[in-house]
């Protein structure tokens, strides 16, 4: 029963000392929230906006135009080992099939690993 | 939902601009306390800005706006930390906050060492603590942006607060009075 006593009054002593670390790290960072702050004025924040839309926008089209470039490329040789070599056409499908299922299994075992 | 962030996520560029302009003092306060270095904190505010612009289809309203862009930013620095880091651009915890007690003094405001203290704490430690013991967020919602459990937040936040009570020097005289009458029995 004693020995209880001392345990809560000991938690309670811990207790108010981080709570004096607490309130002291309040009243500092209150001190750094009386900074004053230059805000830009409205036209600025407009041209801004302006500017970050029209850069994804051109990050955008320069992906989307490496997307089909690439798929192109691909779709393309595959089409001609389909027409020309037979054997690559094959090859190239049962090598995509192994990695389709490797990395699905790989992945999946991962997955489990990381919720165990 | 605020019929400017409304008209914001609908696309209207004015609507966007006022909402910013409203909440930028805000932000700036926010990366200062995380990052402290006012400079840093207004070059990742418009990175924060920036992202925003890009993300803004993917904010549903269920937070406050200024919620919305403190775990935008939070990231950011996150991020802007990591890439310190490739770069080898490091520098010590001690020099983190250099700039802020340089801005305190040059206000004629006198430095606090709490500050200080939280200053020498790891980004990973002093982000968390900032948000819960000054914004008053939840564990989960620091969890949920720093993609940790709450449980590792909650550890993180206990753990700072004893380091900065250490460089405090909280509760120390008790300690060492406990301490010198466990070595004398």
């Amino acid at each position: 029963m004693k020995k209880q006593k001392v345990v809560i009054l000991d938690n309670e002593q811990q207790n108010k000392r981080d709570l004096d670390a607490i309130h002291a790290l309040q009243e500092g960072l209150t001190k750094v929230d009386q900074f004053p702050v230059y805000t830009p004025d409205l036209q600025w924040f407009e041209i801004m906006i302006q500017t970050e839309k029209q850069n994804s926008r051109k990050k955008l089209m320069k992906e989307l135009s490496m997307f089909i470039m690439i798929a192109l490329i691909i779709l393309s040789g595959i089409i001609v080992s389909f027409y020309q070599m037979p054997v690559v056409f094959i090859f190239i499908q049962i090598i995509t099939s192994i990695f389709i299922v490797l990395y699905t299994f790989t992945r999946f075992s991962k997955k489990v690993n990381s919720n165990e | 939902m605020d019929p400017l962030v409304k008209s914001a996520k609908e696309g209207d560029q004015l609507a966007f601009a006022m909402l910013f302009k409203e909440n930028y003092p805000f932000l700036v306060k926010y990366l200062i306390k995380i990052t402290m270095n006012p400079d840093i904190a207004e070059e990742l505010a418009q990175d924060t800005m920036a992202k925003c612009i890009q993300k803004m289809n993917l904010y549903n309203g269920q937070s406050k706006f200024s919620t919305w862009l403190i775990s935008i930013a939070t990231n950011a620095y996150i991020d802007h930390c990591r890439k310190q880091k490739r770069e080898n651009n490091w520098k010590g915890q001690e020099e983190v906050y250099r700039k802020l007690k340089w801005h305190f003094e040059s206000r004629n405001e006198e430095w606090n060492d709490a500050i200080g203290a939280l200053g020498k704490l790891p980004v990973d430690v002093r982000v968390p603590i900032v948000l819960k013991h000054y914004y008053g967020y939840s564990y989960d919602e620091i969890g949920a942006w720093l993609k940790i459990s709450p449980g590792t937040v909650k550890s993180r936040v206990h753990n700072g607060i004893l380091a900065v009570r250490r460089e405090l020097k909280i509760g120390e005289e008790t300690e060492g009075r406990h301490t010198r009458q466990r070595t004398t029995k």
